[in-house]
């Protein structure tokens, strides 16, 4: 043997108890500082439009947030469209899937109508509705709250006489053509446009986010600051209508916000009917349960006591007299 | 006091750990494209470093020079080194996730900044004492911090300019970088 074992056995151990105390040390400050991280159902969830259609064939986007983070394709999602597998596939590092059509096509929102001089108010789209969006009761005429209907369909096919349309909703924004290339490389960025700006925007960077589409750089570079003055319009010498592109994007900024607050109304509507289903379920169980009870004190003791009990009744009757 | 002062000024300024030494130049390219995270990178680079060079001073005295393994030091010196950043990951993202999200996949980097381990040895080299070492690090982790800060506003001004199409991206980075290498020249042999 070239070398005796301590010449080894030394520079093991040192190592072996260097490599177990820094151990020890991290698996006591990762115990001591242990986090709650949100679990990736929940950032699934956020990005679906939480209409609960059921078109995924899962009771809800919930579900289906459950079934993708298990490993379920994302492209079933036809009310969330192409913009919806993006940001799936962003989130979760896949591949973007053109939209499964087995399941339905992309198609602009809408919401449920009832015809209401149709309607004999038999209360069975009631039950169907996801988020609790349609009031009426039995005999009484039924309405859909817009505001809150997600255009789901699950509504139409329980109602007896077919009296429920959906409604495609008007899109109110004017669509202004996009630029061409050519129009886009007008700007070389000669900054004339800089001082120009009175609330200090960077006209030309912004010009160059807001063309591309990306809103997120927009909106770091203050887009919404911009009072649309005109300025920067006035300043540039290629007369790029810097003004009309901020416009645009803001738009379809103010769309994106909207979207973003339907599908969180929607999702608080959609767990508060969860809860209030489930606490039906449980009146109902603790029901049946006394009935149990009641049924079965009958079966065992329950003549003998009737009797004792009347005849208590009789005797405490008779007494005062 | 004075050699205290000295170590600082020259690990910080003369031997500057990026522009003179050309030590930890991967974050010196990666974390500059804004001043917020530049500013997030240094005060955790701060942190390590001047914790990892205590640390490593400690094993080596204390463990490895006793039981005669002096020639274990850099395996040993990049475990401790490891370790360091994952402690600095779990606490930082107890408290401040803030931080965390912005330095993001960068923090694990320090691991690999060859400017951590190059003080960890350098200190041996030249026989530091332990507040001598401990000096040394924090220098050097100023020294690193300062000259990030600084380029990285650069960076940010450059975003705006038009700068001719090959040049663009890390090419002008590389160019200011090297500019910015011959002004810290000027402070050589000022201590």
């Amino acid at each position: 043997m070239a070398f005796s074992l301590p010449v080894i056995l030394n520079p093991l151990l040192a190592l072996l108890g260097l490599g177990a105390a820094i151990g020890a040390l991290l698996g006591f400050v990762s115990s001591r500082f242990r986090i709650e991280e949100d679990p990736v159902v929940e950032q699934i969830n956020d990005l679906l439009p939480q209409t609960q259609c059921g078109q995924c064939s899962y009771p809800g986007c919930r579900p289906y947030a459950e079934a993708i983070a298990a490993g379920d394709a994302i492209n079933k999602c036809p009310p969330g469209g192409e913009k919806t597998i993006e940001r799936l596939a962003n989130l979760l590092n896949v591949k973007v899937l053109p939209l499964d059509e087995t399941h339905g096509r992309e198609e602009p929102r809408k919401v449920a109508f009832i015809r209401e001089s149709e309607c004999i108010g038999c209360a069975k789209c009631i039950p169907a509705c996801p988020v609790d969006a349609i009031l009426g009761a039995n005999k009484y005429m039924h309405t859909v709250i817009s505001r809150e209907c997600t255009g789901c369909d699950l509504c139409i096919e329980p109602c007896p006489v077919d009296c429920i349309d959906l409604i495609p909703v008007e899109d109110s924004r004017q669509v202004i053509s996009p630029m061409s290339e050519a129009e886009y490389q007008a700007c070389i960025n000669c900054m004339l446009c800089v001082p120009e700006c009175p609330v200090d925007i960077l006209p030309h960077s912004l010009y160059r986010a807001c063309w591309a589409g990306d809103l997120e750089t927009a909106q770091q570079l203050d887009l919404v600051t911009c009072i649309e003055c005109g300025k920067c319009d006035d300043a540039c010498p290629s007369h790029i209508p810097l003004t009309e592109t901020y416009q645009q994007a803001m738009a379809d900024l103010s769309v994106q916000w909207a979207e973003k607050a339907r599908a969180d109304l929607a999702k608080r509507r959609f767990e508060l009917h969860e809860k209030r289903l489930a606490r039906l379920i449980a009146e109902e169980e603790q029901r049946r349960l006394k009935r149990a009870e009641l049924a079965s004190e009958k079966r065992q003791g329950a003549p003998t006591n009737n009797i004792q009990a009347a005849l208590e009744r009789a005797r405490a009757r008779r007494k005062p007299k | 006091m004075t050699d205290i002062l000295l170590i600082l000024v020259g690990a910080i300024l003369v031997n500057n750990f990026v522009l003179t030494q050309f030590l930890g130049l991967c974050p010196f390219m990666g974390v500059s494209g804004k001043v917020e995270t530049a500013i997030g990178m240094s005060a955790a680079t701060v942190f390590v470093l001047t914790l990892a060079s205590a640390c490593s001073y400690l094993v080596f005295y204390f463990l490895l020079v006793p039981l005669e393994l002096e020639y274990l030091r850099t395996i040993s010196f990049i475990v401790v080194i490891a370790a360091v950043v994952s402690m600095t990951e779990i606490i930082m993202r107890k408290t401040s996730p803030l931080l965390y999200r912005i330095l993001g996949i960068f923090l694990p980097l320090i691991t690999s900044n060859c400017a951590v381990l190059g003080v960890a040895l350098l200190n041996i080299n030249q026989a530091h004492s332990f507040a001598e070492s401990v000096f040394f690090g924090f220098g050097a982790a100023a020294g690193f911090s300062l000259v990030l800060i600084l380029f990285s506003a650069m960076r940010e001004k450059m975003d705006q300019c038009d700068i001719p199409a090959p040049f663009k991206g890390p090419a002008i980075a590389m160019i200011t970088a090297g500019l910015m290498s011959l002004a810290f020249m000027g402070f050589t042999g000022m201590v």
